[in-house]
């Protein structure tokens, strides 16, 4: 192993260190924050970079999503404003177009830290603010032609200059979300979080002095690269291709394709997007930064879901991704939505790599970000309220199991409302939280189950809003496998009358003598179904999560 | 003559604790546990017990048991048959959970199957809705239709009922019940209204899944240990240690075994407190170092921090319970060089079989324990003389490692130790720092067989300045258990907004003050025992995270406080926690939570202290840091009298653990007889 002077213990005991103060400014910024979506849902993440902008640690719960957005907000700092970074100064941003960001919702902070003169790297933290102004609350509807219309970009700015709060900055951007009060707790959130960081990373650099620390840096990210080249280098030469299709981004555009070629030699491996489609009009384009995440996302989960997450990990891949594509798409292309799009790379990631590491691949997961919102007026209050939930689905099937049923996948990880807390905060009834009978793939393992959520208005009528991917194409099994089945949105009326919605749902009218239903994809089976042991098929009729017609048509008259 | 007697049950021991009341006199005793019955260890041990401190059977007054009985069948999945009965449309809401997987990164690993199978969790038609009121109604051929399709379940033997808003209205869920029970009497069922009414289905339906999968074992063991106490102790009370750190009935245990799940640990914390207060100490950070994890638990004021939420083996279960966190590091952490190169330290153990390489049964590997053994922190031979470590063998397993790293044995084991105790400060961080705490303001309290090893090392990466070992680190769990006192928890939801009218709230407090006296009736406790704390779960509006906030002391009737006072409280309380209030936002209270106590009497350890002038037992080499090995006396920690001082380096043994003194430290024993550590920094 190479190495710069540390020896494995004393690195292990620094990096032990590192992690201390990001989890601890994770900690801290969440203890303060004041909304929801961080103090509950943990929608944000803290990590700190070296002098040249590389990632370096992140905290324990830090999203993957967030990793390659903190990553990009650095390294533009250091193009933009090198020399001129001065201790005391806090830096600002969150677009995705000229700040490293991937959409406008997350906000970036990063704050130097210098020993006397010298640079060492910057503490940075990242939080999605439930607002930030833009057509629609929440920053995050479909629908948005342009990243004008989904809220205020903000470039790279300095929020503190040397130790001193630029009021007029803070002014300006408070102005131009709603509800300013959270905005500004939040934020202050972020800036108690970087300024901890700072202070402890001080302490490090007292305790063992700057060419220790930055010696540390250099080794992390090296160590990590090598792991990770290694593990690269156990995959077999090769080129391997594959392609799928996302249904529509909600406004003109069907049938978007995504096209990838993995080249592989030696150590090295390059993700080749060339031929996906173009950016499309709806908001569900990506950033080269959220493309990177996914891409280190799949990498890690498929070599070593235990490497550290570093700079280590992105210097060992290099992205092809054509500027102007969904992928890698350009101002003014609008963002919000991206989650599908990188659910989607992932699935595409994991089916290229199908043949050459069937141990480690499952079958297309539910490949979406199913949101639904339900607002009205409580008829008890007349109050406005907004209900919004992100629904999980079926997981792919793996070479030695079933996937899971009913969770969600890949790049995100957020946990439901309980159904009590639903009703009794708001004006709706949940009449079912289930898995949608049939929904999973056959094969010699079965992809996981969709959910199903039906829920209907009490004594008043509401607006629905979803957005659903995966409800025309349908995710695919592997190695054999049979697909899943897509999600859908429809109403139900007391007669038990159907009516199907659109997958980008918007304004739908629900009145109470109507239910609102989503179901959510399913997910993509592995292997041939009729190798599928007799004694999961008979666990299938049994838990009565496959009805006989599904199981006689998948796994033959037989065993039926 | 009367004698208070704990028995606390781990997986390598059977801990024994004894005191006699009058005169305090305190006796320990250790014998190995008898994992497949675990009552053998505990009649052949408290026989033992009566020739050691010289009393009968008859003498014992009140028998307290700490049990992993519960934990140890949720681990390995060894419960009972399961089927479940929920609100028609929401079978699936125990596999479901909360939509997320364990590890994010990790496409492989799932949480666990549910304990009931879905053919075995059965809808019942049937609704409540969010205001208590029933919106479809149970009726008598649903209830006739669900009995009918129990009985086609095979050798079920327990049922969870767990209906929606069950906690508000309990009606369905009861008349479920006493149906099953005309129907199958030989049935154990368990209603979510009873084990945890609070809002929140999935906590809920999984708690009273758990508890039920438990019972039938759990009842099983409670009634027969009940027996056979009955008989060796025919006058003791027999209460059974829960996880909230009090004792209930043996009969109430039997009911609810889920309250058992986390009890082991949480007995070392009432006993670290009671220790610590003998020596005036009331901010402690307790560090339980065992062979395959280190619990670590934050007390503050003589008081430690409850949580309410916790999994077991990827089950979810919402109990009150002591806030320990735990990491998987300890004496029996394996080294090893990881992908990148790094010594890293755990998780994988080598536990007790084949444990430690110096243990001599047969482990190769390098542990933490071989690198103690290695520096010579750990004696050949323990003064107990129980066992014989082979260092030659320590030797050899770290050798393979110290060649890969290019490093001497010692310079790898010295290594080893480090990063061992960086984990661990980790574990520190997590319950102090990142909850608001400075650990320099509190006292760094060691036990388990292994917390005085790391304890000075660990004290000084975190800047800490004093160390307390107990008189009996290896048996705090036991001591823990001789002074708990009788709790019960009883909880009561609602949800109403502050400044709005308060008279439901006082209508809940009223029923759970009358619950808590019947429960006082019941285990017949005087009147001049009884003690309540109201502690309300409120948060701001929107929020859907409560902090629990504490109105008032123990007292023996708890008042709701007036609003004003209740904002206050609250403001307070958010402060602590997150560091800022809205003196505007609107608050809301949640949930009542009244804990019920009954005061025991526990006597007061008055074991004398040895007289003896304390002489070394042996000298030996041992390392403190990377200069090398210095001589070091070795003394007996029986022969330490009060007012004992001593200026590093030593090492100290007792029979079941070893306190590593550097030369950095100064170590004095106190009135109390514990051992006071202060560090140089």
């Amino acid at each position: 192993m190479s190495g710069t002077g540390l020896d494995p213990i004393s690195l292990e005991i620094a990096w032990n260190g590192l992690k201390s103060i990001t989890d601890e400014c994770f900690l801290t910024l969440m203890r303060s924050a004041f909304s929801t979506n961080v103090k509950e849902r943990h929608d944000h993440s803290t990590a700190i970079a070296d002098a040249k902008g590389r990632l370096i640690v992140q905290a324990e719960q830090s999203l993957p999503i967030h990793l390659a957005s903190m990553g990009g907000l650095i390294r533009h700092i250091v193009e933009r404003y090198g020399d001129s970074v001065a201790p005391g100064d806090m830096f600002i941003a969150n677009d995705p177009h000229v700040a490293g960001g991937t959409h406008l919702p997350d906000i970036n902070t990063a704050m130097p830290v210098f020993k006397e003169d010298r640079l060492i790297g910057f503490v940075a933290n990242i939080v999605h603010h439930a607002d930030v102004g833009g057509a629609a609350v929440g920053s995050m509807s479909g629908g948005m032609n342009e990243i004008y219309k989904e809220g205020l970009r903000i470039p790279i700015v300095r929020l503190y200059r040397k130790g001193v709060l630029q009021d007029d900055i803070l002014r300006l951007l408070l102005l131009n979300m709603r509800l300013p009060d959270e905005r500004r707790g939040d934020l202050n959130a972020q800036i108690a979080a970087c300024k901890l960081g700072v202070t402890r990373l001080g302490h490090m650099l007292e305790r063992f002095g700057a060419d220790y620390v930055t010696q540390a840096f250099d080794e992390i990210v090296e160590r990590t690269r090598m792991r990770m080249r290694s593990a690269i280098a156990g995959l077999p030469d090769g080129t391997y291709a594959f392609e799928d299709v996302m249904d529509d981004d909600g406004i003109s555009t069907e049938d978007i394709r995504i096209k990838l070629e993995i080249r592989k030699r030696g150590d090295a491996i390059t993700f080749d997007f060339t031929g996906t489609d173009p950016q499309v009009p709806g908001n569900f384009n990506l950033t080269m930064n959220g493309t990177q995440s996914a891409v280190c996302y799949s990498l890690k989960a498929l070599l070593d879901p235990d490497v550290p997450n570093n700079h280590g990990v992105i210097e060992s891949i290099v992205i092809v991704a054509p500027e102007g594509s969904i992928v890698n798409c350009v101002s003014p292309a609008s963002v919000a939505l991206r989650l599908n799009t990188c659910q989607r790379l992932v699935d595409v990631i994991l089916g290229a790599f199908s043949e050459v590491l069937p141990e480690r691949v499952i079958g297309a997961a539910n490949g979406a970000n199913t949101s639904a919102v339900f607002a009205g007026i409580d008829p008890r209050t007349a109050q406005q309220y907004v209900y919004l939930e992100t629904l999980g689905g079926g997981m792919g099937a793996r070479m030695t199991r079933d996937g899971k049923d009913g969770v969600q996948v890949h790049i995100t990880n957020t946990s439901n409302l309980p159904v009590e807390a639903i009703e009794m905060e708001y004006p709706l009834r949940v009449e079912e939280y289930a898995l949608v009978e049939d929904s999973g793939g056959a094969g010699t393992h079965r992809g996981g189950l969709g959910i199903r959520r039906t829920i209907r208005p009490i004594d008043h009528e509401c607006e629905f809003n979803g957005v659903g991917e995966r409800f025309r194409h349908a995710p695919w099994g592997i190695l054999g496998g049979r697909p899943g089945m897509p999600g859908r949105f429809y109403l139900r009326d007391d007669q038990g009358r159907e009516h199907t919605l659109p997958a980008k749902a918007s304004g739908i009218r629900i009145t109470p003598e109507t239910a609102a239903v989503i179901e959510t994809p399913g997910a993509g089976g592995y292997g041939e179904p009729k190798s599928r042991p007799v004694q999961l098929v008979e666990e299938d009729r049994s838990s009565g999560k496959f009805s006989e017609e599904y199981i006689r048509d998948a796994y033959g008259p037989a065993i039926a | 003559m009367s004698w208070i007697v704990g028995v606390d049950v781990g997986g390598t021991f059977t801990d024994f604790c004894a005191r006699h009341v009058a005169s305090g006199r305190t006796v320990v005793h250790k014998r190995p546990s008898t994992p497949d019955d675990p009552s053998t260890a505990i009649l052949q041990g408290f026989a033992e017990l009566h020739e050691i401190a010289g009393f009968a059977g008859e003498d014992v007054e009140r028998f307290a048991h700490g049990t992993t009985v519960a934990t140890n069948a949720l681990l390995q999945r060894k419960g009972g048959e399961l089927a479940v009965v929920t609100t028609r449309g929401f079978r699936d809401m125990l596999e479901i959970g909360r939509q997320i997987r364990p590890k994010i990164y990790d496409l492989q690993e799932d949480a666990p199957p549910p304990l009931a199978a879905r053919h075995r969790r059965i809808e019942v038609g049937e609704r409540i809705g969010a205001d208590g009121n029933s919106v479809v109604d149970l009726n008598d051929q649903e209830i006739e239709s669900l009995l009918d399709r129990i009985d086609v379940l095979e050798g079920i033997d327990c049922c969870a009922v767990c209906l929606l808003f069950s906690f508000l209205n309990p009606e369905h869920e009861l008349r479920i019940a006493e149906a099953l029970r005309r129907r199958r009497p030989e049935l154990f069922i368990s209603l979510s209204s009873q084990v945890q009414p609070e809002f929140r289905e999935f906590e809920r339906f999984s708690t009273t899944a758990i508890n039920a999968f438990l019972q039938p074992q759990v009842s099983n063991y409670m009634t027969h240990l009940k027996t056979q106490i009955a008989e060796a102790a025919p006058n003791a009370a027999f209460g059974i240690f829960q996880s909230s750190g009090g004792l209930m009935s043996v009969d109430r245990a039997a009911e609810f075994p889920v309250r058992t799940a986390l009890s082991g640990p949480a007995a070392g914390a009432v006993g670290a407190i009671v220790s610590a207060a003998k020596s005036g100490i009331k901010d402690i950070i307790t560090l339980d170092i065992g062979g395959t994890s280190t619990d670590v638990c934050l007390i503050q004021d003589g008081r430690a921090a409850l949580a309410n939420v916790r999994d077991i083996a990827g089950f979810r279960i919402r109990l009150p319970m002591i806030d320990i966190h735990t990491v998987g590091a300890g004496g029996g952490s394996i080294a090893h060089l990881a992908a990148d190169g790094l010594l890293k330290v755990g998780p994988i153990s080598a536990g007790a079989v084949p444990g430690p390489a110096c243990y001599g049964r047969g482990g190769t590997e390098p542990t933490v324990s071989d690198a103690n053994m290695l520096l010579g922190r750990l004696p050949e031979s323990l003064v107990g003389g129980g066992m014989t470590l082979d260092r030659d063998k320590a030797v050899n397993a770290v050798a393979p490692l110290a060649n890969n790293l290019g490093l001497s044995p010692e310079e790898t084991a010295f290594g080893i130790l480090s990063i061992a105790a960086s984990n661990m400060v980790r574990a520190i961080r997590v319950v102090s720092v990142e909850r608001g705490h400075d650990p320099r303001d509190f006292t760094l309290m060691p036990f388990g067989g292994a917390g005085g090893l790391h304890v000075a090392d660990i004290a000084r990466e975190l800047g800490m300045t004093r160390i307390l070992v107990p008189r009996s680190p290896g048996i705090l769990c036991a001591e823990g258990l001789i002074v708990s006192d009788l709790q019960e928890n009883l909880v009561g939801s609602c949800r109403v907004k502050l400044g709005a009218d308060l008279t439901e709230v006082e209508t809940i407090l009223a029923d759970l003050r009358t619950r808590a006296d019947a429960w006082f009736d019941q285990e017949a406790v005087d009147e001049g025992e009884r003690r309540l704390r109201l502690v309300l779960d409120m948060r701001y509006v929107g929020q859907n995270h409560e902090l629990q906030v504490e109105t008032s002391g123990e007292t023996c009737a708890p008042d709701l406080p007036d609003v004003d006072k209740l904002k206050r409280l609250f403001f307070e309380t958010h402060e602590r926690a997150y560091g800022h209030h809205d003196p505007d936002a609107p608050i809301e209270i949640v949930n009542l939570r009244l804990r019920a106590t009954a005061k025991l009497v526990h006597g007061e350890s008055a074991t004398p202290p040895p007289a003896e002038t304390p002489r070394p037992v042996s000298r030996h080499n041992v390392w403190f840091d990377r200069s090398g090995p210095i001589d070091t006396p070795v003394y007996d920690r029986a022969t330490l009298p009060v007012g004992f001082d001593l200026q590093g380096p030593a090492i100290v043994t007792q029979i079941d653990a070893t306190t590593v003194v550097p030369p950095w430290a100064r170590l004095t024993v106190d009135e109390a007889c514990n051992i006071i550590m202060e560090i140089r920094h």
